[in-house]
């Protein structure tokens, strides 16, 4: 692929703080490389605000191989960027040409509220996993491998569920700030398993409970969450936790 | 979860606007196969003795009676999702990503839905009440014992006026566009999701609830308008 440099227009939300009510600002990245990624542009414009003497952009990343889910940037309407499946680490700048102007925004949700700039908190996605997201283990010896069959296409699906990286992007792409495709792959991944028949019926219940009261919105099927989140985690998931919702509710005897 | 948090919750709500929805379903089905009598030419006697029986049986009366509250639970329990959706996203975002991540007709389903239940009370009043509550012209046909209120007729001359014609068109216009998405939404809430049945719940959305039935019942006022 062709190398080239552009210059762009960035649009990017600042606010200092939760409380702070924060603005656009608009700022120039000059000579960025169509090889970089949309990261690492940041970080050239971070350091030329730094010699500037002004507060450098924040937004969260750790792994930049797209695997940890912190970089929750809303970019050009979209969330993580342009880009089918894809991190916005892993978004690079060869999706831009030169002169383009880029929005900026951080996840907009009431339950993922705005800390710093682009970064968000997240810890409801944690209160929610702490519901029920979970299998109990006995103590003592470990079992061995293997030692409970688990059919081949039951397996491959909780294991596609279990690519979700809590990014946020279902939430974030959501027109109702839904966390469904999130609270579903997390309760598909161990509903379909052998593993995590004990808890299945209160999980669902529990975790579904939680993420209400987190202030999510509910979901309208609109399949804006599974075009955005970055494992493309299936609408099939959400089918699945209405599934287990429904048979918790109606046969639970509390 | 007692029942009174289980429909409490996010999914609770949405089964019922999804039950709900189903019902209502059923009934525009059953609706337009009897409004089609409306375009046989035999002088109104089929669509009358129709709206006689269906007007006086007491099962159908118990239904119609259950058919609007129906329509005010899922009506409510919808805005009721709807203002809670709203609030979720208390700042909202410069730039949207419109149609690229999501179809159209999904994200319209409270403006299409609040369309609809103004063309339902509109529609009430000038067809139903009148036929319920205040003396109307009768016919008389050949069979008939006695004779019977002629709806056929007033319908008619509702139908001359080029006003009503097109809102009763908008109002299944929004009706189409409200069932495209809302059939297979239902199934999806219901957690009726599979490779093998996804095709046909989809097409059936579409073609029949989506596009053949609003449009079966928007031609009644527009083929009575043109043939006066």
């Amino acid at each position: 692929m062709e190398h080239y440099n552009m210059n762009l227009t960035l649009k990017v939300w600042r606010q200092k703080n939760k409380n702070d009510q924060g603005r656009f600002e608009t700022l120039q990245a000059k000579n960025i490389s169509s090889e970089m990624s949309f990261l690492e542009m940041f970080d050239v414009v971070n350091e030329e605000l730094i010699n500037e003497g002004k507060e450098p952009i924040a937004f969260d990343h750790d792994c930049r191989e797209g695997i940890c889910g912190m970089c929750s940037m809303h970019i050009n309407g979209r969330a993580h960027g342009p880009w089918d499946g894809t991190t916005t680490c892993q978004l690079h700048m060869r999706a831009f040409k030169d002169g383009d102007t880029i929005t900026v925004e951080p996840w907009r949700a009431g339950a993922f509220p705005v800390l710093k700039d682009l970064t968000v908190d997240r810890s409801a996605f944690d209160r929610i996993i702490e519901a029920g997201g979970y299998v109990s283990v006995n103590t003592g010896n470990a079992q061995d491998a293997n030692n409970i069959p688990v059919e081949k296409h039951k397996a491959d699906l909780a294991f596609a569920a279990a690519a979700c990286i809590g990014c946020g992007a279902c939430v974030a792409a959501c027109k109702n700030s839904s966390a469904m495709l999130f609270v579903s792959a997390k309760v598909s991944q161990l509903a379909l398993l052998p593993q995590g028949q004990p808890e299945k019926r209160t999980r669902a219940l529990n975790m579904v409970a939680q993420m209400d009261k987190e202030g999510f919105g509910s979901c309208t099927n609109t399949g804006a969450c599974e075009a955005e989140c970055p494992k493309e985690i299936s609408l099939t998931n959400i089918a699945r936790l209405n599934r287990e919702f429904i048979n918790a509710g109606f046969t639970t005897e509390k | 979860m007692k029942w009174s948090q289980f429909f409490n919750t996010s999914i609770g709500k949405k089964l019922l606007v999804g039950a709900t929805g189903f019902f209502l379903c059923s009934f525009v089905l059953v609706h337009l196969a009897g409004n089609l009598q409306l375009l046989y030419k035999d002088g109104g006697k089929a669509f009358n003795t129709y709206a006689q029986f269906m007007g006086h049986n007491s099962l159908i009366q118990f239904l119609a009676w259950g058919l609007k509250i129906v329509i005010v639970l899922h009506a409510f329990v919808a805005l009721q999702l709807t203002i809670s959706n709203r609030a979720a996203r208390p700042v909202k975002y410069q730039v949207n990503p419109g149609n690229q991540t999501s179809s159209w007709f999904s994200r319209q389903m409270a403006i299409m839905g609040s369309i609809l239940l103004i063309f339902i009370v509109v529609h009430l009043a000038q067809l139903w009440a009148p036929f319920h509550y205040s003396d109307m012209p009768t016919q008389s046909y050949e069979g008939v014992s006695e004779p019977i209120k002629d709806l056929y007729s007033v319908t008619y001359a509702l139908f001359q006026n080029p006003l009503w014609v097109v809102l009763y068109v908008v109002g299944m216009a929004a009706l189409s566009f409200h069932l495209i998405h809302g059939f297979k939404s239902a199934f999806q809430t219901f957690g009726l999701n599979h490779s093998k049945y996804n095709g046909l719940i989809n097409f059936i959305g579409l073609w029949l609830f989506g596009i053949a039935i609003p449009v079966a019942f928007a031609a009644i006022p527009v083929v009575i308008y043109l043939n006066k």
